[in-house]
């Protein structure tokens, strides 16, 4: 069980910090195929394990492939699972897999009837095999012609009919918002609240062209900017206090960076529960 | 409206043409056109498995330099997609590109280094499977000891290169310019067995006759063949691969 507190994603660098250090973080999450293999990797998350809670976040099971699941890949997660004994295990509403080809970002589908069909039938393939999954909203560059169906429609579609809980990364909200131009608000008002198990929260860059376009990247690479704290706030006082992430993935700083981000998430934590006390 | 099977092999295919246009008129255009929007996912997958080739051929990098290694992994990438979502599988085919490569002749070992470097990379990252106890083998009765067969733990790589690439790899990676002048290039080729140990990572160079019977203790042959291939120095060789906990498991095949 993962306390409605501030968590750090851990990476490679920071293993060895965290067992000598024993910081004051609540929980960590990894990247599940990070630890698909053995060795040094895995027997430093069994060290952790052992004294913090850890979530497993999956980047390539492609639940939105129409092709259906790659068993051996939803293996290697089962196993891993086994192993660590998760107390929460993630995925993303994205596809990464075709053609027996897989890339490594996280691809965007189309929001349709035919879709949604898609991404149910694979969470519910992997529910089977893994237990209850987190799906977690991703961020987004492209819009297909034919999508019918808001994103947030979407999410919480999947939710009510597969029984899969929402990782709700406020980040990637914010990021798509400005990329496509919806309301960030009215995505978080959308979605069920009971069906929110998780936040994530993570930095992003503001990528500007020369004829002055801009375009926002998710590239997990510095400190949550200011506006997705506003939005965060705004998340946890809709949607109630959650366990919340801070991933932190390119030019990784030192752990104690990590550490400050997430007790400023723990402090909006606190004070929603505070007020929702004096309420 | 496309099937979402059909745009989705479009989309890959994108991916990995830049100019394969079948999914452009599905892409909403308003501020940057379907080969902008598509441009961004294209880099991060090419960027993510050239960094995935930096993470496994560090020597390799140190010798071509970061250019170069760029170029060439940025080549690699565009011919050899990911067949895996579990990326720590990726890039074993790029050292025979490097081989391949007519820019790298100057250095004739840099295929080597990257074979040696794999070996490594397969080593740091093999499942955990448990090591075969020696005393497992005190229940095989000796009339079946010829009919053993064994297969090595995960980790283990046999490699026999042209090159002294252990030696290459260790002086580029410690910056140790008079070490990679030491090296002999001419010495002939070395036999490696790479494996993870109860202590990490491990490499030992084997003579030749050495290395041919760990060669074929590890490919499963019978141990009578490797006796009568060589039979006093059979029995101190096994001895030595189950202390070093190379071997996984056996079976007796008749």
């Amino acid at each position: 069980m993962i306390p409605a507190s501030a968590g750090v994603g851990l990476r490679f660098a920071h293993h060895r910090a965290v067992l000598d250090e024993r910081p004051a973080a609540a929980w960590f999450e990894v990247h599940a195929e990070n630890y698909m293999g053995g060795g040094k990797p895995l027997a430093y998350l069994e060290a952790i394990r052992r004294d913090y809670p850890v979530a497993l976040h999956g980047v390539a099971l492609s639940l939105g492939s129409a092709e259906g699941l790659d068993a051996r890949h939803l293996r290697r997660l089962a196993e891993l699972a086994g192993r660590i004994d998760p107390a929460l295990v993630s995925e993303h509403l994205a596809w990464t897999a075709s053609g027996g080809t897989h890339f490594p970002d996280l691809l965007p589908l189309p929001l349709t009837e035919e879709s949604l069909g898609v991404v149910c039938r694979n969470v519910e393939r992997a529910q089977q095999v893994l237990g209850r999954l987190l799906l977690e909203n991703p961020s987004s560059y492209l819009r297909y012609r034919h999508s019918t169906i808001p994103e947030w429609e979407f999410v919480a579609a999947i939710a009510a009919r597969t029984g899969c809980g929402i990782l709700c990364d406020v980040n990637n909200i914010y990021v798509s918002a400005c990329n496509h131009g919806f309301d960030a608000l009215a995505y978080l008002r959308a979605l069920p609240a009971q069906a929110v198990a998780e936040f994530h929260l993570a930095g992003h860059r503001l990528r500007k062209l020369e004829d002055g376009r801009s375009i926002r990247i998710d590239d997990h690479g510095s400190r949550v900017a200011p506006e997705v704290w506003a939005l965060y706030a705004e998340a946890v006082t809709l949607l109630g206090p959650r366990p919340t992430l801070i991933e932190w993935d390119t030019d990784v700083p030192p752990l104690a960076v990590l550490l400050e981000e997430a007790a400023h998430a723990e402090r909006i934590l606190r004070r929603e529960r505070a007020d929702a006390c004096a309420a | 409206m496309p099937a979402l099977l059909e745009l989705q092999r479009a989309f890959a295919g994108a991916l990995v043409q830049e100019y394969e246009r079948g999914v452009w008129a599905h892409i909403t255009e308003d501020g940057f056109n379907a080969a902008e929007r598509l441009r961004i996912y294209r880099n991060t997958c090419r960027a993510t498995l050239i960094e995935t080739l930096r993470m496994a051929y560090p020597a390799v990098e140190r010798l071509v330099g970061c250019e170069f290694f760029e170029h060439a992994a940025g080549k690699f990438v565009e011919r050899h997609p990911a067949r895996s979502g579990y990326l720590n599988e990726y890039g074993a085919a790029f050292p025979v590109f490097l081989a391949g490569l007519e820019a790298a002749g100057e250095l004739p070992y840099l295929a080597d280094v990257g074979r040696f470097e794999w070996a490594l990379s397969v080593a740091a990252n093999a499942e955990d499977r448990p090591v075969l106890d020696p005393g497992a083998l005190l229940g095989v009765a000796g009339e079946h000891h010829a009919e053993l067969r064994f297969a090595p733990h995960p980790s283990v790589s046999c490699l026999e290169l042209a090159y002294p690439a252990d030696e290459i790899a260790d002086a580029v990676l410690a910056g140790d310019g008079a070490a990679m002048r030491k090296v002999d290039l001419t010495s002939g080729p070395v036999r490696i067995v790479v494996h993870r140990g109860a202590n990490g990572l491990e490499t030992e160079r084997l003579c030749a006759r050495a290395y041919e019977l760990v060669s074929l203790l590890c490919a499963g042959e019978p141990l009578g063949r490797v006796i009568e291939a060589a039979p006093e120095q059979a029995p101190v060789l096994l001895a030595e691969q189950l202390g070093k906990g190379r071997l996984s498991v056996f079976t007796i095949a008749r």
